[in-house]
């Protein structure tokens, strides 16, 4: 049993779905959409710095970046391993590799695996958020879990820990499960677990103070290579009329609205 | 010889899957917990069936078929408890995965799928060889008659489960069934109260709506219960109209009512986001616009 108490935060600067651009052939731009801290992996270190009270150890990040060029991200990525910094985690890690972007989640998970294992790093918990922005596919942590043959506790609203004993509520469908697990363990966690704010000013500035490592593939073993082609990407164009109903006054327009309601069909007569 | 393993808990998922199975080969069916089994076995040549229903469980029932059958595919509905299981065979195996998937294609060991992407603002098509593990969205495949008359056995996994169950509880619901609405009314941000949600509530039952809400509402402010929550994280509707009150039109929003008919913004800033992604927009004060709306209705009947 590890007794260091350290944590890992799993942190992925993500495309900024906001930010999305498109190319004349309706395609994404790719090149021209900005990467920042996919959101739930805010909730994830905020979860760290609470659970770090507790557990008195160190709160690692590792960061796999997975959209190239690197030369033309290194500025996103750093700001996002940056605020994660800003925000209590004490050492970050990153793996900054041409040859794996665009990444897939066989080669983040591997990469995550052999970065702990080069750090020398036993956690007692890993943090990740229950799925990333820009792909929401929900899998690495489950991954990471299996290859460290962990105990696994998926999309965690709530997590409390008594002496090595996880107790974790989990956010399900139609129902929230109550679980308990021994540490070490893997917890993904939702959004509502709890709420993040930006970091200060001050924050930031400590930050960059903080040891921060880069590391490139041949640094590391046993990283798979992406099996997953992204073979296309079209900007949803969901093209709506944008009609403005306008009137000389509100029961005009809630006539017209009402018209519009009939015409559609979903008014009871 | 197995082509792919589906794992399905009941006969509407099955009937889709199986149309995606079909296009790889030769299916066998996984099904768990409190599942339609008997329904399943029209589907399935062969039904295995653990009575556990956690994702640990599913996890080890997966892998020991995985390991004993050697699909090319093994296939499932997206849902969290999957989404758990699957990723970890996934990870053990570094087999690709992808979830929340439609509109599947085959050729030769070739597959190419779509799904959501960039928070719904952009769709994806992934190409990937086989084996994998693909959790599909529902709703969005032909379904497929079953003709079998398949068997059941019991599979023993000998629980190993490192997560213990301590309890379960049922999620309080608003009784609402949104996937289903014809015509949707919904909530935002622009209501400053809980208790004035209920012009929304009166202007719904008048109006035969169901009501819906923004992340907020049902998260944040716990104003409404989940089921009402529509968008990227929750539920993703296909109404004949949708009208909504006080939201802004935030892409995860956007990303539950791409599939809606008529969409219709009413909201007191008129530079809103919401207007560009709207088929008709009503700039105005919800608090002052609803009651007009209201007593209209009621003078139409
Ligand atoms: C990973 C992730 C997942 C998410 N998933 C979802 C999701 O599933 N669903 C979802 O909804 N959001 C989701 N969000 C949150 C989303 O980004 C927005 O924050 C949210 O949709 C905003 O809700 P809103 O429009 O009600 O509130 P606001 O953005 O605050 O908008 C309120 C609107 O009300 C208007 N208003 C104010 N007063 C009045 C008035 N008197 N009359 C009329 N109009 C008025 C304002 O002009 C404003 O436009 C997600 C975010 C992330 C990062
Ligand atoms: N490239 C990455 N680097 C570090 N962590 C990641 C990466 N990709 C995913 N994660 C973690 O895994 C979670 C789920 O991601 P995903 O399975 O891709 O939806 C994220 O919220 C992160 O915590």
């Amino acid at each position: 049993m590890s007794t260091l108490g350290d944590i890992v935060v799993l942190i992925k600067p993500a495309l900024n779905p906001e930010m999305i651009r498109s190319l004349p052939d309706g395609g994404v731009d790719f090149d021209n959409i900005p990467l920042k801290l996919s959101d739930i992996d805010r909730n994830a270190i905020e979860e760290a710095n609470r659970l770090k009270e507790l557990l008195k150890g160190k709160i690692y990040s590792i960061t796999i970046s997975t959209w190239g060029p690197i030369a033309k991200r290194d500025k996103d990525i750093k700001m996002a391993i940056q605020e994660g910094l800003a925000k209590g985690v004490d050492e970050a890690i990153l793996l900054e590799d041409d040859s794996i972007t665009p990444g897939d989640q066989i080669t983040t998970a591997s990469a995550i695996v052999s970065i702990l294992n080069k750090f020398n790093i036993k956690p007692d918990i890993i943090l990740t958020g229950e799925a990333t922005i820009d792909g929401f596919s929900g899998q690495v942590a489950g991954r990471v879990a299996a290859k460290l043959n962990l105990p696994y506790i998926s999309f965690a609203r709530k997590i409390d820990l008594n002496g090595n004993k996880v107790i974790a509520e989990r956010d399900l469908e139609d129902y929230v499960e109550v679980v308990e697990t021994q540490l070490p363990a893997v917890i993904s966690v939702t959004r509502e677990i709890n709420s993040p704010k930006p970091p200060t000013l001050i924050q930031i500035r400590m930050a960059s103070k903080k040891p921060q490592h880069v590391v490139k593939l041949s640094d590391l073993t046993n990283v798979a290579m992406p099996k997953k082609k992204l073979a296309e990407a079209k900007v949803l164009s969901v093209k709506r009329k944008q009609t403005m109903i306008e009137g000389k006054s509100l029961e005009e327009v809630a006539d017209k609205l009402i018209e519009i309601l009939e015409q559609e069909g979903v008014l009871k007569h | 010889m197995v082509d792919v393993l589906v794992v399905v808990q009941k006969e509407a998922d099955a009937s889709e899957l199986l149309t995606i199975a079909k296009k790889v080969g030769e299916p066998v069916a996984l099904t768990y917990g409190n599942s339609e089994i008997e329904k399943l076995t029209k589907y399935f040549n062969k039904v295995y069936r653990i009575k556990e229903d956690d994702p640990n469980s599913i996890f080890f029932a997966i892998k020991t078929l995985y390991e004993k059958l050697n699909p090319k595919l093994v296939v499932g509905m997206s849902s969290k408890n999957l989404k758990d299981a699957y990723s970890r065979l996934a990870g053990i195996y570094d087999l690709p995965l992808a979830t929340d998937i439609f509109d599947f294609n085959v050729s030769g060991s070739k597959v190419t799928y779509k799904r959501s992407f960039l928070s719904g603002r952009a769709i994806e098509t992934e190409e990937v060889t086989m084996p994998l593990l693909l959790l599909v969205s529902p709703r969005k495949t032909q379904k497929s008659e079953g003709n079998s008359n398949g068997s059941i056995e019991e599979l023993s996994i000998g629980n190993s489960s490192n997560v213990v169950i301590k309890e379960r509880k049922e999620k309080v619901k608003g009784g609402v069934n949104l996937e289903a609405a014809e015509f949707i009314i919904s909530v935002g941000r622009g209501f400053k109260n809980k208790d004035d949600l209920k012009l929304a509530f009166d202007l719904a039952e008048l109006a035969g709506a169901q009501i819906g809400c923004s992340r907020p509402i049902a998260a944040d402010l716990k104003w409404l219960t989940e089921d009402h929550w529509v968008g990227l994280s929750g539920k993703k509707v296909a109404p004949k109209v949708y009208l909504m009150f006080g939201i802004s039109g935030a892409p995860q929003h956007l990303a539950g009512i791409t599939d809606a008919k008529t969409v219709i913004a009413v909201n007191n800033d008129k530079t809103a986001p919401i207007f560009k992604n709207a088929d008709y927009g009503i700039v105005a004060d919800l608090y002052q616009f609803i009651p007009i709306l209201t007593k209209k209705l009621k003078e139409r009947h």
